[in-house]
């Protein structure tokens, strides 16, 4: 399912770039550099697994990356935004008793992923191309793939060992709202903010002993950079 | 060509996406061989780390927690808690795995890390196939009070200890327990215990080492395993430091000839069928089909009942198994033409009389009896007269009431019937051994589940070696000697449980009351064999 999913959206990017060579206007292309102020209204499943006392539940914490895109005008109003961060590090946190045994678990940092999260999304821009100012919409896809798990020296100490963590890759939609302000013929600031469903299930592995919780990462996304267009 | 480069960006970052980078944490090396005694996973798995105190706060939590604290002394260390598995072998030498507890104490004390000594400790008997004794934070397993019972007595004191979980409990798939088999137990304990030796030296604790001393103990069914376990161990020239069993039924054959004359002993019914399962599956000869022993009402299956995730309460609720009732309370006759076997077998197929055995015994083995029942009476009766005709002389000497002494505790010279073989054979009389390093064997007297004639027989087999290498505890004895201050503790505990509950409750649990009496008891010992 997944892969139809990602097929679906190669194509899309496929298809609205051979649209885009119909496409009107002196600056259709668009790349933009800022940054990515990411929090996650995560909601995950308690752990479950042998040898797991119950109550034991995750976070992720905040994190701020590096925000690129391309944008691409296909008619007057309408605009696709390829968007992508700079691979961030989050960190995966305890959340439930204070202490497992003697060892602390509330808040400690258990595990780091890094993720490649890009999102295609197909945006609504208000008033004219010229306009100073140019809020838009959008709406899209998101694709998550965690890589480089590791499990920190704490989260090793919780698990019991030596620990791999397994968090399958997530597709689901993402939405936009934000607003351009052209500043000069070429550059602009735009402001964002944008949500994703992005879901996985977290599974450790130590010693042979699989845990693993639902995870629903909520990623919130605001959203600012400079962009020029050509 | 801002263009270009705008489409190759995208298709990096697509490619990369999908084909992921970057590398993740591994979890440790799986063994890639079978051989017994191999450690599965290196490192082990921690499943709990309790500090001193931690454990205090979690044993006080505990019913009858706190009595175990004030019992055990408070925690001297931290314990971790580890899960192993390992390989070792069934009867039929088919590899196997198992898992084991390893419990290492933590703390910067010299008694809590450094080189210490190992102590081995052998399960009781469960019907629970999910019983796990690492699994000491979880109250619903139904191994965690024993588990609690040896972190508490041994590990917090700066005991590593070993526990293995018996093949048919836990990650073990083969499908039944070889119940009271020695030889197979004893290997089940050997190969748990170079595993745990393994896995020692990857421990969060690296620095917590054995220091080469081996106690070994287990109570109930893991005495008899603890005592096979040094017979064997011994066989194999391995030191064994020093050895507890506790409350075991080590003279499995004299034990069962006075179950089969009528002295049911509470659980019987329980036993019965683990021990014919587990005979059959190692000899084949205890029958043809399960009717040749059992009674129509529950022949069928039983030979696959126990172990079982289903609760013994509901095993017994739906008619799997009555609960105390092992024989028929309309008690059969014997018809050998013997006159001699007849007359006797007929006074012991009878029910149990206060006359012989005063009231209150007379109405404990009275609860073995009733309808429906589990043994059928054609084997009862085949029994007690193989029983008669090839006696084993420590119950003989027993039932005329005579003391016993070494040189009339002889098992039967010919048994005829198959599981009188098999109790024969795995009875620890058989062998001619005797422990080459301190034994201390813990019990009481008035223990209704494994009855103490079983100490007493192996003190009477040993009485050469009694006082020195061969000590006995009857925690029911009149306070004397270094257990003085233990014996009236127990005594004051089930005198406690009989004014709250009343005798015939508190009967029910003398058994398992004994336990940490006995374990301390078993640490106070080791503590004098260095």
């Amino acid at each position: 399912m997944q892969r139809k999913i990602i097929t679906v959206a190669l194509g899309v990017v496929l298809a609205l770039g051979a649209c885009a060579a119909y496409a009107g206007g002196s600056q259709p292309n668009d790349i933009r550099i800022g940054a990515y102020f990411v929090h996650y209204d995560s909601t995950a499943t308690d752990i479950t697994g042998p040898f797991t006392p119950p109550g034991l539940n995750t976070s992720i914490g905040s994190v701020t990356t590096l925000y690129l895109a391309y944008v691409r005008t296909l008619a007057t109003h309408w605009q696709v935004e390829f968007a992508f961060g700079y691979p961030p590090v989050t960190y995966a946190k305890g959340k439930g008793p204070a202490t497992v045994g003697s060892l602390p678990y509330n808040g400690k940092e258990i595990a780091s992923i890094r993720w490649v999260s890009p999102t295609l999304l197909l945006e609504y821009a208000f008033f004219s191309p010229r306009a100073k100012w140019r809020p838009f919409v959008g709406l899209g896809v998101n694709y998550t793939r965690f890589i480089d798990r590791q499990i920190t020296a704490a989260g090793a100490a919780i698990s019991g060992g030596p620990t791999s963590i397994s968090l399958p890759s997530s597709v689901g939609p993402a939405v936009t709202a934000g607003v351009t302000y052209r500043f000069s013929g070429r550059w602009h600031f735009t402001a964002s903010y944008s949500v994703a469903q992005v879901n996985s299930r977290l599974t450790t592995d130590t010693a042979g002993i699989l845990r693993s919780n639902k995870v629903h990462f909520w990623p919130n996304a605001a959203v600012v950079s400079v962009g020029y267009s050509f | 060509m801002m263009k270009k480069i705008g489409t190759l960006l995208c298709a990096m970052v697509l490619v990369g996406g999908i084909a992921g980078c970057g590398h993740n944490s591994q979890s440790g090396t799986v063994a890639s061989t079978d051989r017994r005694g191999t450690l599965v996973n290196d490192p082990p798995l921690r499943v709990a780390s309790l500090s001193a105190s931690g454990l205090a706060a979690q044993l006080t939590a505990m019913p009858s927690g706190a009595a175990l604290l004030q019992l055990a002394g408070a925690p001297v260390c931290g314990v971790d808690v580890y899960y192993l598995k390992y390989w070792t072998v069934a009867p039929d030498d088919s590899p196997q795995l198992a898992s084991a507890a390893l419990m290492v104490p933590t703390g910067s004390s010299s008694t809590c890390s450094g080189p210490r000594p190992i102590v081995e400790y052998a399960h009781g008997t469960a019907t629970a196939s999910t019983y796990d004794i690492a699994d000491v934070s979880n109250p619903s397993n139904p191994a965690s009070a024993e588990s609690a019972i040896i972190a508490a007595v041994f590990a917090a004191h700066g005991y590593i200890v070993v526990a293995p979980n018996y093949l048919g409990y836990d990650i073990s798939t083969l499908g039944y327990h070889p119940y009271v088999d020695g030889a197979e137990n004893a290997i089940v304990m050997m190969d748990a215990l170079t595993a745990a030796r393994k896995a020692l030296l990857s421990t969060f604790t690296p620095n917590t080492s054995d220091d080469g001393r081996l106690y070994i103990t287990g109570y109930s069914e893991g005495g008899y395993v603890a005592m096979a376990t040094v017979k064997a161990m011994q066989a194999a020239g391995e030191t064994v430091t020093a050895s507890a069993p506790s409350s075991g039924p080590y003279a499995l054959e004299a034990f069962a000839d006075a179950i089969f004359f009528g002295q049911v002993d509470i659980g019987a019914t329980v036993f019965a069928p683990l021990i014919t399962t587990s005979y059959q599956h190692a000899y084949g000869n205890v029958y043809s089909q399960t009717s040749d022993i059992y009674s129509p009402t529950y022949a069928t299956g039983i030979d696959t009942l126990l172990p079982s995730t289903t609760p013994l309460d509901t095993l017994f609720q739906d008619g799997k198994l009555p609960e105390s009732a092992l024989f028929d309370s309309t008690t059969p006759t014997s018809s050998t033409g013997i006159a001699a076997v007849d007359t006797t077998a007929d006074e012991l197929l009878a029910l149990p009389s206060s006359a012989q055995y005063g009231a209150s015994l007379a109405a404990l083995f009275d609860a073995g009896f009733g309808t429906p029942y589990l043994v059928n009476n054609s084997y009862r009766v085949a029994y007690v007269d193989d029983a008669i005709i090839h006696p084993d002389q420590a119950e003989m000497a027993i039932l005329n009431h005579q003391a016993l002494t070494s040189g009339d505790v002889a098992l039967a010279a010919s048994p005829s019937i198959g599981l009188r073989q098999d109790l024969n054979l795995n009875d620890m009389r058989n062998g001619g051994w005797a422990p080459e390093e301190p034994m201390l064997m813990c019990g009481g007297d008035e223990d209704p589940e494994v009855f103490f004639m079983n100490t007493q027989i192996m003190a009477a087999q040993w009485s050469a070696y009694l006082g020195t290498l061969v000590n006995v505890l009857d925690l029911n004895a009149t306070p004397s000697g270094s257990f003085a201050q233990l014996q009236s503790a127990f005594q004051a505990t089930y005198a406690g449980l009989v004014a709250s509950e009343g005798a015939s409750t508190a009967i029910q649990a003398y058994h398992t009351t004994e336990v940490p009496f006995c374990m301390v008891a078993a640490r106070d010992f080791f503590g004098q064999v260095q």
